[in-house]
């Protein structure tokens, strides 16, 4: 019932990297309107340039990419606002002088465009973002003082605060704990229910969201396979992608060793 | 004191220091916080090169100074942005290589010139009118352009490339403030000199850093403290007869450590964490 969706994402034989390292090879995909999308694949697999990619920070080496029915090269600043990003969880400098509402304000500067002041509308949309994500009370805290899982929260208000149709969230569960990591995957869910967004989120957990995503995409390079989550979870497929790494336990929960970590 | 006020050089040098107090205090706040703490040094270094370069040939001196602060900020944002090498590293040879040029071009001046000497060290109770409408000018441009691109530089500053992912032009504004950055440096040459004009662009914005954890409420803490020390700076060095920009810049200093010694932000975390829990209701 998707297919009939207005596209948001199109990748048509789109490579990318550089000539010789491809990061990406030959990836055709196309994620519809109010879709939620799970993007999983080993580490080195290509999500994060999947990621890269999708916001238009890198043209296609070859093939077509189309974000929001603009080439790469056609995406102006508007057309960016339109994609809520969640970055890797980087380092946030606890000492950094900024309070939760100037991070979520953050989030309309792209949408408002250049010589154009913040104003009343800007704070109520930023309020009503942080409402969202359950942080409207700690709106004069530095965001220093917060916990990971409530900077993430304040990052993915930043995101909801441009007003976009996509969010993207690259690995949002990254280094916080059990049941911080079940909250915010939560919260991203409840999120594409209550309003509407496409949600494609990058992660290398895939029994966290399994039972969440309408589909997921799995990567090592090239797309591995595309579908609901019972048809790509399917240890035929997955141990082309993971081999050895990949443990299955009886209660069907997928396990990747990292191989890194027995060397 | 009050009786140095009555003369016209104690006034044009008190709103020299004002204007380049508070631009430098400015400027400082996106340096620091973007982490170009290094390329505010290089910049004064190159700037003082173009002085003593316009000095030897007879050409106008600030002009040149722009021309090489100007060429040294974009060569260094381009080495960045192409990832060539690291910035400290790229900066480094630039600082270097146009402190060789300064010092090979004050070696082919026959005579002692103590009008560039005066860019070194900076001497702003002998501004003149002329120089003062000159600073007055480039300062306005300076902070009408901060003004007008205020939120994109807080967000550049806070993070680069999430700036870009949500539709900021920021590698432009990035441009920008390196372009600003070598502007605030040539403004404030005559004034504080090439050496001591990095801590006026630092001091102010790291002092305020310690005090706060709001980017508006530093901002302003920031030109507070950069106007109120360039201008008792000021007032120091003409009553007790010792050089301005070393008044200036020890007293911000001085500053700086106290803030420091008694920074509520580096009392320990539990000491921070009640915070969370004051709701607003």
């Amino acid at each position: 019932m998707s297919i009939q969706k207005e596209p948001i994402i199109q990748f048509d034989h789109a490579s990318f990297g550089f000539p010789g390292v491809l990061a990406l090879q030959d990836i055709s995909l196309t994620i519809s309107a109010g879709e939620f999308v799970g993007v999983i694949g080993p580490n080195g697999s290509g999500k994060t340039t999947l990621c890269r990619a999708m916001l238009g920070l890198m043209a296609p080496l070859e093939g077509h990419l189309r974000i929001l029915d603009c080439a790469c090269g056609e995406l102006r600043c508007h057309h960016r606002a339109q994609i809520g990003y969640l970055p890797q969880k980087g380092v946030v400098d606890r000492n950094f002088p900024v309070t939760v509402l100037e991070t979520v304000m953050m989030g309309r500067y792209g949408a408002l465009g250049l010589f154009k002041r913040a104003g009343r509308q800007d704070q109520r949309i930023a309020l009503e973002a942080l409402t969202h994500v359950g942080m409207e009370n700690h709106q004069d805290t530095a965001l220093g003082h917060l916990s990971g899982g409530q900077q993430q929260r304040v990052f993915i208000a930043r995101a909801l605060a441009q007003q976009p149709k996509v969010l993207l969230l690259d690995e949002p569960t990254t280094g916080l704990d059990i049941t911080t990591q079940h909250n915010v995957i939560e919260l991203v869910a409840q999120l594409h229910k209550e309003l509407g967004l496409t949600v494609l989120l990058i992660t290398h957990d895939i029994n966290m969201i399994r039972s969440r995503v309408d589909r997921l995409v799995l990567l090592k390079t090239r797309l591995f396979a595309s579908g609901p989550p019972a048809e790509v979870l399917k240890p035929e497929i997955l141990r082309q992608v993971y081999g050895k790494e990949l443990v299955i336990t009886e209660k069907d929960l997928v396990i990747v060793e990292d191989y890194h970590h027995h060397h | 004191m009050l009786e140095l006020l009555a003369y016209d050089f104690m006034q044009r040098s008190l709103l020299a220091a004002a204007m380049v107090g508070g631009l430098c205090s400015v400027i400082g706040v996106f340096v620091v916080l973007r982490g170009l703490a290094f390329v505010g040094a290089g910049t004064s270094h190159a700037a003082f090169a173009g002085v003593a370069l316009g000095y030897l040939m007879g050409w106008p001196p600030l002009l040149l100074a722009i021309v090489f602060g100007l060429a040294t900020v974009w060569i260094t944002g381009w080495v960045e942005e192409k990832g060539r090498m690291k910035l400290d590293v790229s900066i480094g040879i630039l600082y270097t290589t146009t402190m060789a040029l300064a010092i090979l071009f004050l070696g082919l001046m026959k005579t002692y010139n103590a009008e560039v000497y005066g860019y070194l060290f900076g001497s702003v109770l002998s501004v003149t009118s002329e120089e003062l409408r000159v600073i007055g000018g480039l300062s306005i441009l300076v902070l009408g352009l901060i003004l007008l691109f205020s939120k994109e530089l807080y967000f550049i500053a806070f993070d680069q490339e999430m700036a870009e992912a949500s539709g900021v032009p920021a590698r432009r504004i990035f441009f920008l403030l390196l372009t600003l950055v070598a502007l605030t440096v040539v403004v404030s040459l005559k004034t504080v000199g090439a050496i001591l004009v990095f801590a006026m662009i630092l001091i102010p914005a790291s002092t305020a850093y310690q005090l706060t954890h709001s980017l508006t409420t530093l901002t302003w803490y920031s030109v507070i403290i950069g106007v109120s020390t360039a201008v008792a700076g000021v007032l120091i060095s003409a009553t007790w007869d010792i050089p301005s920009g070393p008044a200036i810049v020890l007293l911000a200093t001085t500053i700086f450590f106290l803030a420091v010694l008694f920074s509520p932000k580096h009392q320990p975390r539990v000491a921070a964490t009640p915070c969370l829990e004051t709701h607003r209701h």
